[in-house]
């Protein structure tokens, strides 16, 4: 009974304080650039406005079920990941699952793009599934990492290991390196800033979601909702020791994504090819090396 | 007639309160004016304290700003964003050119009245308007769309003959538009 409330409930829950760091993340820019900003529920008013769109225009039947792709392989990813009080489905479904089912909200969205036919969309797409092969490598690396270091691929179990250690515990301390190469590759996950190549407002005209318009967008911005907290979930499971309360759990997301967003305000933007080949030069080497220590 | 246009049910009522905080931009700057807009944006004056924030995308946008005078040929590609915008949209017209032609009333290639070509919501007066009368025109456009009177996007699809005659004449015959304007209406059930 229990699990049946968290399977309902933990998707509403989690788009909630999504769009409060969407919105903080907002405010914070807008600080820094010496701005007052939008209040905090302006992306509430904004996903609000575009599911209350009159007119919707539809590019087709496969745009359609690739938008529902699209929220339903972030929402699969959810569910297998733990968090504090509820990992029904975690212990079904480890690292190697989500290592897995991470790759299917990139691919809805390339079926639906490819459906509109807009050149920018496409470039887009490309753009995006160039930065995954940059990003996904170092990122998988420090997940084989600390599953061999901690002999388990179990995240909940990972989880319970980190938080026995204490402090000294915590993956970003006992591996280092591992913990960096991550940090920089889930700036590429998250398509902050210096790795903003798939959007990139002012070259391709935002690329993917170039021909949304309406409740496509909207269910688009729903989605990076949950995808935020979904990918700094799975980094505070891995190196910040998890968390066993809620009110943990939310400051440990509020202080990563403040770190994140604060090299996301003062840099520019990579080219894309420049992108790849940072993320091959330095986070996936320092995953290497964090592995090999971990075998020899 | 004019009641009927005013009553809005109470779930209309909400969600054009909680619409009117959220305002996407699409600037279109082909005629001059556009240095207006950075000042906006930026820390002077910052927009986005009201949700207005710039969109690059016809699709995406709720505002459509036109900025000066506008030739034949760029009207028409101003006919062709609006009509891949979604709606409810809002059209704002930049400078007395958009109003009557302002200091290009001689001219033989320039449009004189917006309102003519697509429905038109706010006109903002002057040559050039500043940034402050930039932000009260849309605070103007945010209490319409509270009151429930920012329809003038009905307009287009209601009386789409009128524009479509005056856009025919401009452009000496038809333009392709992509949009079939009356089979949108009849879809979205827009009256």
């Amino acid at each position: 009974m229990n699990t049946v409330l968290w399977i309902i409930f933990l998707p509403i829950i989690i788009f909630i304080i999504g769009t409060f760091m969407l919105g903080y993340s907002r405010k914070f820019i807008a600080r820094i650039e010496r701005r007052y900003g939008p209040p905090i529920q302006q992306v509430f008013y904004d996903i609000f406005k575009l599911m209350n769109k009159k007119t919707n225009i539809s590019h087709g039947w496969m745009h359609d079920i690739a938008i529902l792709m699209l929220l339903g392989g972030t929402l699969l990813t959810l569910y297998f990941i733990p968090v504090p009080g509820f990992h029904f489905f975690a212990q079904y479904g480890d690292m190697l699952v989500i290592m897995y089912i991470l790759l299917i909200p990139a691919l809805g969205m390339a079926l639906g793009v490819g459906e509109t036919a807009n050149p920018n969309g496409s470039i887009g797409i490309s753009r995006a599934l160039m930065m995954l092969a940059g990003y996904d490598i170092p990122f998988f690396l420090t997940f084989i990492g600390m599953a061999m270091l901690n002999q388990t691929t179990s995240m909940y179990e990972l989880i319970n290991i980190q938080q026995a250690g204490g402090f000294f515990g915590w993956g970003l301390i006992t591996n280092p390196l591992l913990g960096v190469a991550a940090l920089i590759a889930l700036q590429g996950m998250l398509g902050e800033k210096p790795f903003e190549v798939m959007v990139a407002p002012h070259e391709i005209a935002t690329g993917p979601m170039t021909e949304m318009g309406g409740k496509y967008l909207g269910i688009m911005m729903i989605q990076h909702a949950i995808a935020v907290v979904v990918e700094l979930t799975i980094y505070i499971n891995l190196f910040l020791g998890g968390a066993l309360n809620w009110f943990e759990y939310i400051i440990k997301l509020f202080v990563l994504f403040t770190v994140l967003l604060s090299v996301n305000a003062v840099f520019g933007r990579f080219r894309t090819d420049d992108a790849v080949r940072f993320m091959w030069k330095i986070p996936l080497p320092m995953a290497v090396i964090g592995v090999l220590f971990i075998i020899f | 007639m004019e009641e009927k246009l005013t009553q809005r049910s109470v779930w209309e009522k909400i969600s054009n309160k909680l619409s009117k905080r959220s305002l996407w931009m699409l600037h279109y700057c082909t005629g001059c004016g556009a240095i207006e807009l950075p000042p906006t944006m930026t820390a002077r004056f910052d927009m986005e304290r009201f949700g207005i924030s710039p969109m690059v995308t016809p699709r995406q946008a709720d505002i459509l700003l036109i900025t000066g005078y506008l030739s034949v040929k760029t009207l028409k590609r101003v006919v062709l964003t609006y009509e891949q915008m979604q709606a409810p949209k809002y059209v704002v017209g930049f400078g007395s050119c958009t109003i009557n032609g302002g200091m290009y009333w001689n001219s033989y290639s320039t449009m004189k009245c917006l309102d003519q070509y697509i429905p038109v919501e706010t006109y903002i007066a002057g040559c050039m308007p500043r940034p402050e009368a930039i932000i009260a025109s849309f605070n103007d456009l945010i209490a319409k769309i509270d009151r429930g009177e920012a329809n003038s996007w009905k307009d287009y699809y209601k009386n789409y003959d009128f524009y479509k005659a005056n856009q025919d004449r401009t452009f000496e015959g038809p333009i392709e538009t992509y949009n079939d304007i009356k089979a949108d209406a009849a879809m979205f059930n827009i009256k």
